[in-house]
């Protein structure tokens, strides 16, 4: 199983969390669940580095937007596919162009899944488009 | 001179009569110093010299007291009893003197004549201008006595010029008498209209500040700030309440020029270009700008002063304390954005685990089981729908919902909308056609995800009302500045009545509707907003039992209209 690509998932409602990992197992990823931002900050310095990233931007302690801040301005970890999770429009427009993906609340099972599937590196298309839901 | 004058003065009402009095009292007066010093030289003369006897002076010791006391009796009749008969009197006793004066033939036929000039002349001046005539008359008879006297003819021709200079004096007495009654009525005149002018401008004056008095008390008792510019565009009135929202002295801020009031350094940094572009240019219908003073929040507006001719002189500004209003407007926003993730959230989880369920992600189902899991999925869409219509509705309200231009190519709108609407129009049985007219550009300026958002509303809307027949959607051009979206459907239209609240909140067609369809009728209403907040209008054409068409028109070259926070 190590074998996997690692997909980080930094949600904290525990329901979301469980259904994120479900989607992502689903696209043949290994997962890894945080429930809070400042563990979450502490996280995307630490090795193994996850290859992709589920981005909840309403986290307790250190907000999401911050965290993707740190992890586009550090060389090491910019490289990290983010997708950006919110219920917030508002913020959904303002991080349009930050983030890899933007995916607006309620988000499906099949959406994510099938968005993580086009995300595996074994995957070998090109750049995707922002895929966007509302 | 004070003296003199005090002498002479008479206080009598008519003034033609004064001035003959005071001409008279001037001659007494002068006739008594004369005199009396006269005498007084005469006495000198007499103790020092030894050659004038006292027979020389007795002319000198009657007449001189006589003259005197003449004067004083006259001074007196002319002071306190009559001008007419002290003028009289003192003429005579000129008269008199003169006999005294010279030889009888002097005076009759000599040197002397010339001295009858004198009464004949003031006669005119100080007692009418006949009483010429009376004293030429006199001055003759007395020639005339004094001739016979010396046994000599009367002297004609003396006694003929004296008429003529009395004619003279008569007229220029009399002309100079009419000039003075016309420059006396003249004045008269003159000053009653300066009298009526000073208390109608006194009454004029009254009024403003009767009027003055009242915008005072206005200024003073409005619980809003006024700040009045003049055209220099400087403050000129500040009123109380202003001092009591901004905290600063109203007399500190009286005169103070625009440029330095907008960078007080109370107000908001960022706030403060804003503040000055909206002073510096007032407009009746400019919406009112909120500017960060200090801890408040103050909402500001600015008209210019016009006058009834339509000139402009000055601008007046009014602030108002919005604290209050900002920060409930403030709770409402984190509200909405409280209700939206926390709404979201479960209902998120909710829907997904449906999802997975029917999707059979944990094992497969029976076909119970499935409908179940398709029952619970359908139903929790509704629901986020109807929050999500809310949420937006609520955004729309508080001006946080942004349009972001961009080129897009126009097939793609059609494309996204046959992705996401075939499906739905499809399982109820209808055809959905998309047309694009060939005058339409390939590329559009607009926001592809807010014309999205329209046509999905719309659409839906069209599929949930129609039961049979198509939902049609076409892009055209509605003239060279302005492309246009239609949705037709073939459902059962709206009546007329009902058409012209089609995008208020929470209107529906019937309530029955509402319950088969789901929807709280935010949909429209939502379109409506976002269509205006491109610049766009929305049109409505139906017939009962054929069909709607909603249209939209948008600017080829779009100017975003800023929506006004409420």
């Amino acid at each position: 199983m190590t074998d996997k690509p690692l997909a980080l998932i930094i949600e904290d409602d525990e329901d979301l969390c469980e259904i994120f990992a479900q989607a992502l197992q689903a696209a043949n990823f290994a997962t890894e669940t945080i429930r809070d931002g400042k563990t979450a900050f502490q996280r995307i310095t630490e090795e193994p580095l996850p290859h992709t990233i589920i981005l909840d931007l309403h986290l307790p302690q250190v907000d999401g937007s911050q965290i993707l801040k740190q992890i586009k301005s550090n060389a090491n970890t910019s490289g990290i596919r983010v997708v950006i999770t919110t219920a917030d429009t508002v913020s959904a427009e303002l991080l349009r162009d930050e983030a890899d993906f933007v995916l607006v609340k309620p988000i499906s099972f099949a959406q994510l899944r099938d968005l993580a599937a086009r995300l595996h590196p074994s995957r070998k298309t090109g750049p995707l488009g922002h895929l966007r839901s509302g | 001179m004070r003296l003199f004058s005090r002498l002479t003065n008479l206080e009598i009402s008519d003034p033609d009569d004064a001035r003959k009095r005071k001409l008279l009292n001037i001659l007494v007066i002068s006739v008594f110093v004369f005199t009396t010093l006269g005498t007084l030289l005469a006495t000198i003369y007499f103790a020092t010299s030894q050659d004038i006897k006292l027979d020389d002076l007795k002319m000198v010791y009657v007449s001189g007291p006589l003259l005197i006391l003449g004067t004083v009796l006259l001074y007196i009749i002319n002071r306190y009893w009559s001008g007419q008969v002290a003028g009289y009197a003192f003429l005579l006793l000129m008269l008199i003197v003169f006999i005294f004066a010279d030889t009888p033939f002097e005076l009759s036929n000599g040197r002397s004549l010339f001295v009858f000039v004198i009464p004949i002349t003031m006669a005119s001046l100080l007692i009418r201008p006949m009483a010429s005539f009376v004293f030429a008359a006199l001055s003759s008879i007395e020639i005339t006595l004094l001739a016979l006297s010396q046994s000599l003819p009367p002297n004609a021709p003396a006694i003929t010029g004296f008429f003529l200079i009395a004619l003279v004096s008569w007229l220029s007495a009399n002309s100079m008498e009419k000039a003075i009654i016309e420059l006396r009525t003249l004045n008269r005149e003159l000053d009653h209209r300066v009298e009526v002018r000073t208390r109608e401008l006194s009454e004029a004056l009254t009024r403003e500040l009767i009027e003055a008095g009242k915008t005072q008390a206005i200024l003073q008792g409005i619980a809003d700030g006024v700040l009045v510019f003049n055209q220099e565009n400087n403050i000129v009135v500040a009123n109380p309440s202003m001092g009591i929202i901004t905290g600063v002295r109203p007399n500190k801020l009286l005169g103070m020029d625009l440029q330095t009031f907008c960078q007080r350094e109370e107000i908001f940094a960022e706030d403060r270009p804003r503040l000055l572009n909206l002073l510096e240019k007032p407009s009746q219908n400019a919406a009112a700008i909120r500017v960060r003073w200090n801890k408040k929040t103050l909402s500001v507006n600015a008209a210019p002063v016009v006058s009834g001719l339509g000139e402009t002189f000055g601008s007046v500004a009014v602030f108002r304390d919005f604290t209050r209003e900002a920060e409930i407007e403030q709770m409402k926003n984190n509200f909405v954005a409280m209700v939206s993730h926390e709404l979201r959230t479960p209902l998120n989880a909710v829907l997904a685990y449906a999802e997975m369920l029917r999707d059979a992600i944990f094992g497969p189902l029976n076909t119970k089981q499935f409908d179940a899991a398709q029952r619970i999925y359908v139903n929790s869409q509704r629901l986020l729908n109807i929050i999500s219509d809310l949420l937006d509705q609520a955004q729309i309200e508080a001006g946080r919902l942004k349009i972001q231009l961009a080129q897009t190519h126009t097939v793609d709108l059609i494309e996204n909308l046959r992705t996401v609407m075939e499906k739905p129009a499809h399982d109820k049985g209808l055809e959905l056609t998309t047309e694009i007219a060939p005058e339409v550009p390939t590329t559009i300026t607009c926001d592809a995800h807010r014309i999205q958002q329209i046509l999905v509303n719309l659409v839906n809307n069209a599929i949930k009302f129609t039961s049979q027949g198509q939902v049609s959607v076409r892009i055209f051009l509605a003239d060279p500045h302005t492309w246009a979206l239609a949705v037709s459907d073939t459902g059962p239209g709206i009546p007329p009545d009902d058409q012209a609240y089609v995008f208020e909140p929470f209107w529906q067609v019937e309530s029955i509707t509402t319950r088969e369809h789901g929807g709280i009728g935010l949909g429209l209403s939502i379109v409506k907003r976002l269509v205006t907040l491109m610049g766009g209008d929305i049109k409505l054409e139906s017939t009962v039992g054929k069909g709607s068409t909603f249209t939209v028109t948008l600017p080829l070259q779009p100017v975003l209209q800023e929506e006004e926070s409420k």
